[in-house]
């Protein structure tokens, strides 16, 4: 026994119970590291790996006219939606698979063919698990009705509720209020905040994307739980979002109305400003479009009408239209005259036509005026005095006073589309058609020909400045303060363009804007554009009223007119009338 | 019988069946966290598996050891190479390797007969002399089955063989001389090993230098891959090192105090590869739910476990009853340190059950039994046939 014994010791087996406390003792020191130590790093790794953070919009703010009517709201809708991990199979293809066919089986229930391809499943396997997928937006009644029948039968579907854009007052006003569209996807892929972007609605044009943030309000934060296959598991709610605020803007919806009657049927543009402060009351392209086609989106036919239409309706022409001013910017000449010394009583002999080296221009009356004086140049709308008028003070002086004006730059407004136009110069002309500036560019630039282009919004501007001896920038956000430049002309000066305007609707080449009730000064305009068979006219009307203190300034354009008196002055008589009414409507 | 009990060591006992409850629960929430329903059930089957180990426990311990051994170690050996062959043959592949035979794994059964037939051997009178010749004979007998389990191929579990049988002819003053210098032998080259993978997987090795080391390396490829994890473990956390990765942040992410018995957020939303989060992977479960006061107290048990089959060997009076206490208490030993280790990245990962926690019917009642002849090594030291 004693010799067994010896053969194995007493020391092995301390030495073998050593051992074993040693590796334990390592195990609880690594342990503790790991999980008391490096808890804190490991736990963030957790986090990060089955986390989804996914921003949520608020619900967007409305846009509403100047006496609070609704422009753009919101209604609630609602959508069928599933979560894949109802659908989970081994592979990702087969989940596919089922989720094609649950949604098919769906679709035979509520009598509504699924909108999904089999690519946008795929893309939502394979990039938007964690959220859910929205299969039929903005279901109808019957719908409704008979998927909560049959609800029980769909696991992994649901009903959800969602607000939806929609603009009460249809096309009117559609380039100035914008619509909103969405991806398809619903959800967009993130940045290093937010693993996703769940967005109700983003401003896509007009106002809706110009405020597109204010709209949208503040941002919250939903949490997604997700398996290792990223598979939502659950979610919740960690900051709600807050509803955006509502958009008031200047417009007037009576008047937009009113403009857009008139220029329906029509290829053209109308802006309506109050020239006191800017106020934006009309801004109006035609032709136009109905936004509430866009939401939730647009569908392919609708896509292919609107953008196969060769006048161009998704265009805004108002403040993105670069036209020739014509006729209209003679009361720009005028000043330019003026501001360096032209006299005003100085009369030209109107022979019908104005001859500089090889070029002749003729007047709207072949046989000629006779004798003119600035107001009355102004009244009939003499192209050879305002041509002398400009060969006599040059390129500089006219080019100072369009850009005084406000051409050849943008407006300021807060709107996305805002045009600067071009205010030709002989740099300009070099660069852009490598010719010279002849003595006959000054000339065709003084009756508002060549290549000179401005947009209506510039010319509703330069109307209600010459009115009110302000230049205001127009604003669309009614609590913008108000922005506007003392013209640095002399009260005379001003008095004499105004004195020309008034005569123009007085009996002169805009009579028919007259109206009873008030006094309107306006200003035609009948640019050529093309030659040949390809030569068209655009017709103008700018206009201000009540001429003895302007509360409204107006500039309309018609593509392919008659004249800007026989076309656009009685157009712009008719918004005069519904703005400060008039018994004697045509 | 009341000579029985005094001698009863009630430690091992207590402990085990602490262990076996631990296990139990942790399977329960392993086994839930997968899809498929036949997981769910799994606590029930090692449940009963237990009990019916607890009785197989009872007799053993209560019969003299020594009748076990003289009895059991010739044919029991026997028995297991057989098996060990027979699982090459007919054996069912799962994952990979061959191991298992009808419903149980024969590798698992044979390092209790392996254990039992060095025990024996060493214990004898008839190997008088402890020389270079006892040593070729005991490293056929523990050679053999390893071989064989290498075939299947299962590491692992040849791994956990290498320090218990090393240690029994250690303690049996088996050509001591000799192991040591083989023990240092292969402990160097393990380093040079390590060493060279390191030297040839650094990131800014030419490929052409990395190709001839790798030449040298005498591993197979899905080896160097571990042995890279092991080195390495930040680089490629999606591919290779998934794993160890996904381990260390269950884990890690339990923090002091758990997040609560079936809450476990890795492993319900199979971060932890699902595969093994039964198996070789179910102390992350465990310890991300209970935290580092569930991982002591886990410690503590085995702890209770080991240290009494240590005291064991040292009550028994005779060498056949302290080899095969000492034999079984580190075969246990490597099973917990080298599953808890792979686990944090302290060494390369390889697969093998946790005794008492990992689902795995065969190698519990293995264990088991083991414990059983460690009890009856207890109860019996003052007994002679």
């Amino acid at each position: 026994m004693k010799n067994e014994v010896s053969i194995v010791s007493d020391l092995s087996c301390w030495a073998s119970a050593a051992i074993y406390l040693m590796g334990l003792v390592v195990l609880a020191v690594n342990l503790k590291e790991v999980q008391v130590e490096d808890a804190a790093s490991y736990n963030y790794a957790s986090a990060r790996q089955s986390i989804r953070r996914v921003e949520t919009d608020g619900l967007r703010g409305k846009i509403v006219d100047r006496h609070g009517r609704d422009l753009a709201t919101n209604r609630k809708s609602l959508s069928i939606v599933l979560n894949a991990a109802q659908f989970q199979k081994n592979s990702w293809r087969a989940t596919t698979d089922e989720i094609e066919k649950e949604i098919e089986r769906v679709a035979k229930c509520i009598g509504q063919e699924s909108p999904l391809t089999r690519k946008s499943i795929e893309r939502h396997v394979s990039q938007t698990l964690a959220m859910p997928l929205v299969v039929w937006r903005d279901i109808g009644e019957e719908e409704l009705a008979r998927f909560s029948e049959h609800d029980r039968e769909f696991p992994g579907f649901k009903c959800e509720e969602t607000d939806e854009r929609v603009y009460p007052y249809g096309s009117v006003g559609s380039h100035v209020i914008g619509y909103v569209g969405r991806d398809r996807g619903e959800s967009e892929a993130g940045d290093e905040k937010f693993n996703f972007h769940q967005l109700e609605m983003r401003g896509r044009s007009g106002l809706e994307i110009y405020y597109d943030s204010y709209l949208r309000g503040v941002s919250g934060e939903r949490k997604v739980l997700v398996d290792a296959r990223g598979f939502a598991i659950k979610d919740w709610v960690v900051v709600e979002s807050k509803a955006g605020p509502d958009l008031k803007t200047t417009l007037d919806i009576d008047i937009q109305k009113a403009v857009e009657k008139e220029l329906k049927g029509l290829v053209g543009a109308c802006v309506v400003i109050d020239p006191r402060d800017g106020s934006v009351l009309a801004l109006a392209s035609a032709p136009s479009y109905n936004p509430n086609d866009f939401v939730p989106i647009l569908s392919k036919e609708l896509y292919a009408k609107y953008s196969k239409d060769p006048k161009k309706p998704l265009l805004n022409r108002a403040s993105g239209g670069a036209y020739a001013p014509g006729s209209t910017f003679k009361t720009v000449t005028a000043l330019a005259g003026l501001s360096i010394g032209y006299p005003q009583k100085r009369t030209y002999e109107c022979t019908g036509v104005f001859k500089l080296g090889g070029l002749s221009l003729h007047c709207a009356r072949r046989w000629g005026h006779g004798d003119m004086d600035m107001r009355h140049a102004l009244r009939e709308s003499c192209n050879p005095y305002f041509c002398n008028l400009g060969y006599e003070i040059g390129t500089n002086a006219i080019i100072r006073a369009a850009k005084t004006m406000g051409l050849g730059s943008k407006t300021g407004i807060d709107f996305g589309v805002d045009i600067a136009g071009v205010v030709p110069d002989a740099e300009w002309k070099e660069a852009v058609y490598h010719e010279k500036w002849f003595p006959g560019d000054v000339t065709q630039m003084a009756i508002g020909q060549g290549m000179l282009l401005v947009s209506p919004l510039q010319m509703a501007r330069i109307a209600g400045a010459i009115g009110t001896g302000y230049l205001v920038t127009p604003r669309l956000k009614a609590d913008i303060p108000t922005r506007k430049q003392k013209l640095p002309f002399a009260e005379w000066q001003l008095r004499v363009v105004r004195d020309g305007m008034e005569m123009v609707v007085d009996g002169g080449t805009g009579k028919k804007a007259k109206l009873s009730s008030v006094k309107v000064a306006g200003k035609t305009g009948t640019a050529e554009i093309g030659r040949g068979a390809t030569k068209r006219k655009n017709t103008w009307f700018i206009a201000y009223a009540p001429a003895d203190d302007p509360v409204i300034a107006v500039a309309m354009v018609i593509e392919n007119g008659d004249s800007g008196g026989g076309t656009t002055a009685p157009k712009v008589r008719n918004v005069l009338a519904s703005i400060f009414g008039d018994d004697n409507e045509e | 019988m009341k000579n029985k009990l005094k001698n009863f060591n009630f430690f091992l006992f207590g402990s085990m069946l602490a262990l076996i409850a631990i296990g139990t629960v942790a399977i329960y929430s392993a086994g839930h966290a997968r899809s498929e329903m036949i997981f769910h059930g799994m606590w029930i089957n090692n449940l009963s598996t237990a009990i019916f180990g607890l009785i197989l426990y009872f007799m053993i311990a209560m019969t003299n050891y020594r009748k076990i051994l003289d009895f059991f170690s010739v044919p029991g050996y026997v028995l297991a190479i057989v098996l060990l062959i027979a699982v090459l043959i007919f054996g069912s592949t799962v994952y990979g390797g061959k191991r298992w035979l009808w419903f149980f794994q024969p590798s698992e059964i044979s390092k209790l007969f392996i254990i039992m037939a060095l025990s024996w051997m060493l214990g004898s009178d008839f190997f008088k002399k402890r020389g270079f010749v006892l040593f070729l004979i005991c490293a056929a007998v523990v050679g053999v089955p390893s071989l064989l389990i290498l075939a299947e191929p299962d590491l692992g579990t040849t791994l956990t063989l290498v320090p218990a049988t090393l240690l029994m002819m250690l303690v049996g003053r088996v050509w001591r001389r000799g192991l040591v210098v083989i023990f240092t032998i292969g402990a160097i080259s393990s380093a040079a090993i390590l060493g060279a993978v390191y030297e040839a997987e650094k990131p800014d090795c030419p490929s052409q230098r990395r190709e001839q080391i790798m030449k040298y390396v005498p591993l197979r490829p899905h080896q160097i891959k571990r042995v890279k994890v092991f080195l390495f473990p930040d680089e490629d956390t999606l591919g290779a090192g998934y794993n160890l990765r996904q381990a260390k942040i269950s884990i890690g992410s339990g923090g002091y105090s758990g997040k609560g018995i079936g809450k476990g957020e890795a492993n319900h939303l199979k971060y932890l590869p699902q595969a093994i989060s039964m198996n070789d992977f179910i102390f992350c479960v465990y310890a991300e739910e209970t935290g580092f006061v569930g991982s002591i107290v886990l410690l503590m048990l085995f702890g209770a476990l080991l240290l009494p089959g240590a005291w064991i060997a040292y009550q028994s009076k005779d060498a056949t009853g302290r080899l095969l206490s000492l034999g079984i208490s580190t075969l246990i030993f490597a099973h917990v340190y080298i599953n808890i280790a792979m686990s944090i990245g302290l060494v390369p990962i390889t697969g093998l059950p946790l005794p008492f926690i990992s689902s795995g019917r065969t190698f519990l009642l293995t264990i088991m039994l083991g414990l059983g002849l460690v009890q009856s090594v207890s109860i019996h030291r003052e007994e002679r046939i």
